[in-house]
């Protein structure tokens, strides 16, 4: 096991040590109402990963909109980018256009923060959910049996020991795939519920969790009892930040959708610096089938969500923008054709979004032919030309500075796609 | 159709393999007479022994069961454990309700559609206008929701929720525990996932008719019966896997939206032609010789050669259709296999030959040669070291000594698997007894709440509302998504954000929180109560915690305890009704929306506070079931 003894050697920890339920010393307290806290932690980078389950219509969201055949495969999805229109896409760069409600990413694009890789997805070509979901989660997309996920080796990659309890959060309600592994991931649906409680009785919670504290700091075992110290201690530290009544920065509005919630709450954890590196979320219902819309609709509330939720995080994170890169991702993409139901499919490649201060962005990588049906995966799908792998790598090694790509994406040596800037 | 807790009965169209434990030497009676603990070398009382076994092969001691064990006779109750000969009348009553779980697989698919199969019928129907799929509607969803009540379909949530009801029960209530705990563990060993939607509605009769009924009988019969199931079959996609096209060309497999594994199965009568390597690759690497077990890329490639063709019999009529071409015997004189689920397709197998860890297959061995490969692999030595490792880890500690590795993997390749003799060599070893191991393991959240259960005798009306705290703190059974099932060690189950979460568990279950679980603290010392909360501590504590050293914990405690203005507070804290958990909490569990029907019913109701006479003992009780003495076993 690793050890984590480091978290309790944080300077500022000490003075927490002062019981439960108030006590925190008046200096403090006003550091915390003024929302800058003193940090136990040198400031980290922080990869911030979004899993868009259900496989997102990369061709929906990014449009290639002077293609004549994706136009005739969708008469009722296609979008045109032609100012006449009622609700036009976001002309990128006279090929692609983004999705009328992807507005928020614009100024993101235009900045050169916010990259796109088109054309990207798994070598290989399984159309389950289920499948392609794990393959990508577990970083090996031709073997099930990898124990650990992508990212909780990136943890273990970072050079250092996981100093705290809060290195790698997924804001989810279970453990996702990408985090199963032995370092220390822990999965928080509500930072609020990061606390002993007991509704109608917090007197009672008070008084056990004293006596759990004592317990938990003299049993014999090692293992309940440093996790019990880190336990109790990352609790005063979520408490002494009032996580309950945060106030994003910047003037930052998020969605209130499960999304939004999530990315606040890792706004929250950042400029907190408890030492986060990796976090996780995710959003879902991709998997259009069923009257997708075009831009109105399931899929356009879906972009909405996704791209005013980041850019409000992105906003709100004010002067630690520089420390963080978010990422995208998803399964597979979808049908080029529409289907009989006013959907799509499921089909290969998609595209995703990085956004952060050292993207190379204002760009839309990767390789995208005309959607003639000959060039098209089984005469169908926008086949996979870039491999998620070579993407994943570039972002985590620039961000995170990990260099060992063998234990990071085994059985993989392909190219990296250079969008990081250097 | 099987009686559901019954033991070894069998569903009609289970696998038919023979009766679970057929080629093995189970043991005697006589040998189970000769069968000595030697727990008094490694120091500890009777007592001591009792608690200790109870704390392995069960989900927790109840009050006053250390003392029934010890009545018994320690060696006697292993037996009788072994022997899963315990009468469990009143729990197979109550499990009577659950009628989803006494379905074939068959059946499952009929009544419990998938719910984006339920929207296709409902456009071929005509009920719904295609063009006016709106998921997010109401007058929508009830229209799917008329529509399936008028066709008897029921919502497939409903299936699962039953599942994860009755393992709850079993767990809490069976007599036959060490069946439970074995169930369990062969589950996780073989595990499959309700995450994956091919495989999730033939996961409860997995459990039932492949899983219980072999849990203390042979490892090969097991490997064979997972190996045939439909479950395994669509989890690890060897369904999917076939000779490939003459001249080595595999056909594109677009993928069907919606089509429901049984029409799949029908369908791939005809199509989908390749290799899928994942179920050859793991039956090695988790199932059986695990990963350093010695066999190669090139072992995988040939076993997945050797398993192609393995399938599952058609489901729907449509699919039945295309089978039905053929008479059974014009099938099985072509070499196919229909045996209840399983359907061994001799069209799509490869005969030519292979050749696995050195083991030759000549060419046309068909059906068969799949059964000699897992019976080869279920026999090989590094599987009796891999299997009987899991199984020290399990019930010993986290790190077993190789003494006893050695002895149970050489039991295991003696007695042919025999499960039984393998436990029986471990439990008869000093090592299961001395200091390195008791106390050693730590309760696994579904442990530790189940034994929470035991401990205070509490009556569980609402199976789910306990789940909801399960997986919260970490384990959600039936969901885990990889193969490798959950690790067994401490430090995956212990995290800041789950121990914080099992001290919650402990304070709400004491207070009676947990709507649909219902405790009575006094009755536990035979309606006395305590004159103070130090009096509470030792006397709740030698119930909760039998033969457990508590005397550190009390003193640590005491003077917390004895502060008079913790009872005042406490007291004046404490509502006089308590609403229940709100249903967003539960929600933020983990469990699926339409999982929580249950649970959102259930806070509407005002809890009476069964046993809530005295806060002070509920939290005194909450207090010892969040300490880390109780996280250990």
């Amino acid at each position: 096991m690793l050890s984590r003894r480091g978290f309790l050697k944080g300077s500022g920890l000490a003075l927490f040590g002062v019981g439960l339920m108030g006590g925190i010393p008046a200096f403090m307290a006003e550091a915390a109402a003024s929302d800058k806290l003193v940090a136990p932690y040198k400031r980290k980078r922080v990869l911030v990963c979004i899993f868009q389950r259900g496989a997102m219509d990369g061709l929906m969201a990014v449009t290639p909109f002077g293609d004549k055949y994706l136009q005739a495969a969708r008469p009722g999805l296609f979008i045109s980018a032609a100012s006449g229109g009622k609700d036009p896409l976001i002309d990128l760069d006279g090929r692609w256009g983004l999705h009328p409600g992807m507005r928020a990413f614009e100024p993101l694009f235009k900045e050169g923060r916010l990259g796109i890789v088109h054309g990207i997805g798994s070598p290989n070509n399984t159309r389950s959910h289920f499948d392609a979901q794990d393959y990508m989660e577990s970083g090996t997309p031709f073997n099930k049996g990898t124990a650990s996920g992508w990212l909780n080796r990136a943890v273990g990659l970072l050079g250092h020991d996981a100093a705290t309890p809060f290195a790698a959060v997924s804001l989810t309600s279970a453990l996702p795939r990408s985090l199963y592994g032995d370092h220390p991931s822990v999965a928080i649906s509500n930072l609020q519920d990061f606390a002993i409680q007991l509704k109608g009785n917090p007197a009672a919670a008070s008084t056990a969790a004293r006596s759990w504290e004592d317990l938990y700091d003299q049993t014999s075992s090692g293992l309940l009892q440093e996790t019990g110290k880190e336990s109790f201690e990352a609790m005063k530290m979520l408490q002494r930040a009032d996580v309950r009544n945060y106030q994003p920065s910047g003037g930052a509005i998020y969605p209130p959708t499960p999304l939004g919630n999530s990315l606040r709450q890792v706004a929250q954890l950042i400029k907190m610096d408890v030492g986060l590196e990796v976090s996780f979320t995710e959003s879902n219902g991709w998997d259009t089938h069923f009257n997708q819309g075009s831009d109105n609709g399931i899929f356009a509330r879906n972009v909405t969500d996704l791209s005013n939720s980041i850019a409000a995080f992105w906003k709100d994170l004010e002067a630690y923008q520089d420390d963080v890169t978010v990422m995208t991702m998803t399964e597979f993409g979808r049908t080029v054709h529409q289907n009989g139901t006013g959907g799509t499919d499921h089909g290969r490649a998609s595209c995703n979004f990085i956004l952060g201060n050292n993207v190379a962005g204002g760009k839309v990588y990767g390789t995208v032919a005309e959607l003639a049906v000959e060039n098209l995966e089984d005469r169908r799908d926008l086949p996979v030309t870039t491999d998620f792998r070579s993407v994943f790598s570039a972002v985590a090694d620039a961000h995170l500075k990990i260099a060992d790509d063998r234990i990071l994406l085994p059985d993989w040596d392909g190219k990296k796609v250079e969008l990081m800037k250097v | 159709m099987a009686v559901v807790g019954s033991g070894w009965s069998f569903a009609p169209g289970g696998p038919g393999i023979g009766e679970p434990g057929s080629g093995v030497v189970s043991p005697r009676p006589g040998e189970l007479a000769r069968m000595t603990f030697p727990y008094r070398k490694a120091g500890l009382t009777e007592r001591q022994a009792a608690a200790h076994l109870l704390s392995r092969f069960t989900y927790g001691p109840g009050p006053g069961q250390v003392d029934a064990v010890v009545r018994m006779g320690l060696e006697k109750w292993f037996a009788r454990q072994l022997d899963g000969s315990f009468s469990d009348d009143s729990l197979i009553q109550v499990l009577d309700r659950y009628d989803a779980l006494k379905l074939t697989n068959e059946q499952v698919v009929s009544i419990y559609p998938r719910a984006g199969q339920v929207v296709r019928m409902a456009i071929r129907d005509g009920v719904v206008n295609k063009d006016s799929v709106k998921v997010d509607r109401k007058e929508y969803r009830d229209l799917i929701q008329s529509y399936m009540q008028k066709k008897g379909y029921k919502r497939e949530q409903e299936l699962f929720r039953q599942l994860i009801s009755q393992k709850i029960l079993r767990a809490a209530y069976s007599q036959n525990q060490l069946r439970e705990v074995m169930t369990d563990f062969w589950f996780n060993h073989f595990n499959v996932s309700i995450t994956k939607n091919d495989c999730a509605e033939f996961i409860p009769a997995y459990e039932r008719d492949v899983i219980r009924p072999s849990a203390l009988g042979s490892f090969g019969d097991l490997l064979l019966r997972t190996a045939r199931s439909p479950a395994m079959l669509y989890y690890l996609d060897n369904f999917t896997s076939s000779a490939p096209m003459p001249g080595g060309k595999m056909e594109a497999v677009p993928a069907v939206q919606g089509v429901t594994p049984a029409e799949d199965a029908a369908n791939n009568f005809r199509r989908n032609r390749g290799l899928n390597e994942n179920y050859a690759r793991e039956v090695m690497e988790l199932h059986t010789l695990g990963v350093d077990g010695g066999y190669t890329q090139l072992d995988v490639t040939q076993a997945a050669r050797v398993l192609t063709g393995w399938g599952v019999y058609p489901m729907t009529e449509q699919g039945k259709g295309v089978v039905r071409r053929y008479s059974e015997d014009q099938l099985a004189r072509r070499g196919f296999v229909h045996d209840g689920d399983f359907f061994f397709n001799a069209n799509r197998h490869d005969k030519g030959p292979k050749t696995v860890l050195g083991h030759a297959f000549p060419a046309g061995g068909g059906y068969e040669e799949g059964v000699e490969l897992l019976e080869m692999l279920a026999h090989h030595p590094s599987t009796a070291a891999f299997i009987t490792r899991k199984i020290a880890v399990r019930f010993v500690s986290d790190d077993p000594p190789q003494s006893l590795l050695d002895k149970m993997a050489k039991t295991f390749r003696e007695k042919n698997g025999d499960i039984r003799q393998v436990l029986i060599t471990m439990v008869t070893a000093p090592e299961f007894w001395n200091a390195e191991a008791v106390r050693e393991k730590t309760k696994s959240p579904f442990e530790l709440a189940i034994g929470a259960v035991r401990s205070l005798h509490a009556i569980v009306e609402q199976p789910l509302q306990l789940y909801t705290w399960i997986a919260r703190m970490g384990e959600k059974q039936y969901y885990y998504q990889a193969p490798t099932g959950f690790p067994d060690k401490g430090a995956y189950w212990i995290n800041t954000g789950s121990l914080l979460n099992r001290m919650n568990f402990g304070l709400a279950v004491a207070s009676g929180r947990i709507p649909g679980v219902r405790i009575d603290l006094a009755a536990l010392n035979n309606g006395h109560e305590p004159e103070s909360a130090v009096a509470a501590l030792e006397t709740y504590g030698r119930v909760i915690l039998p033969e457990r050293d508590l005397g550190p914990t009390i003193k640590r405690l005491t003077p917390m305890l004895t502060d008079p203005a913790l009872a005042q507070k406490v007291d004046a804290a404490s509502p006089k009704t308590i609403a229940s958990n709100n249903a967003e909490s539960d929600r933020s569990a983990g469990m699926q929306t339409g999982d929580m029907i249950d649970a959102a019913k259930a806070s509407k109701v005002t809890i009476e506070p069964v046993g809530m006479g005295n806060p002070m003992l509920a939290q005194v009780v909450g207090i010892i079931i969040g300490s880390p003495e109780y996280q250990r076993r």
